[in-house]
């Protein structure tokens, strides 16, 4: 397996956690109290901090099974990574617009956060199933 | 956006003939992974002209000996 597409698996494995973690802390609080007293900035910070040093260290240790591939990524590599990002980026776009919309509305600050962090993490997680998929199906953009 | 390729290759076949030459050497040869010699070889990648002029140079054929593209079928 390619370490990129090994990193994307990282990413996976990762995000779920870090996504059901959150609802599992948020979600109770959501359905029993209004959301102005819903505490969800630190599970927020939480599951963005636990999320970024969970995936350095699946790659750390993702390059330490195979130190010679680990530095190693050619252009399909590279074509497959632009093609994840880009329909990844679709979500992350998704989440800010409807964000905007809150914004404009006088939604509260909580979903707003929330259709950002929410746009992120699906988008984090599309990107890299389509990383993975383009890795394993036919892959040609041209 | 995502096909399959039309482009057809003998690698497999002239890897064999090169002292059978593995994948992870053809890959090393060349500077990319032994994961992209298994997707050119099974089909489901074409590679860009100059890595395909890589490959034919490293098994000594030319590039149409190492790649073919079938005619168009009425």
């Amino acid at each position: 397996m390619a370490f990129l597409e090994k990193s994307n698996w990282v990413v996976i494995f990762v995000a779920v956690p870090a996504l059901l973690i959150y609802a599992a802390l948020v979600v109770p609080q959501v359905l029993g109290k209004p959301i102005a007293e819903v505490s969800w900035v630190q599970p927020m910070i939480f599951a963005i901090v636990g999320f970024i040093v969970a995936n350095i260290a699946g790659n750390v240790v993702a390059a330490a099974s195979n130190p010679g591939e680990a530095d190693r990524k050619d252009q399909r590599d590279t074509e497959i990574d632009h093609f994840g990002e880009r329909v990844g980026n679709w979500l992350i776009i998704a989440g800010s617009i409807v964000a905007l919309v809150l914004a404009m509305t006088s939604a509260d600050h909580f979903w707003i956060a929330n259709a950002i962090f929410l746009g992120g993490i699906a988008g984090a997680l599309l990107s890299s199933v389509t990383k993975i998929a383009a890795y394993h199906g036919p892959f040609q953009q041209w | 956006m995502v096909k399959p390729t039309r482009v057809t290759n003998s690698i497999r076949a002239l890897r064999f003939a090169n002292g059978e030459m593995t994948q992870a050497d053809l890959a090393d040869r060349i500077g990319v992974t032994r994961q992209t010699i298994i997707a050119i070889e099974q089909g489901k990648y074409s590679p860009s002209l100059e890595v395909a002029f890589q490959i034919a140079r490293v098994l000594r054929v030319r590039l149409d000996e190492a790649f073919g593209y079938p005619d168009e079928q009425g």
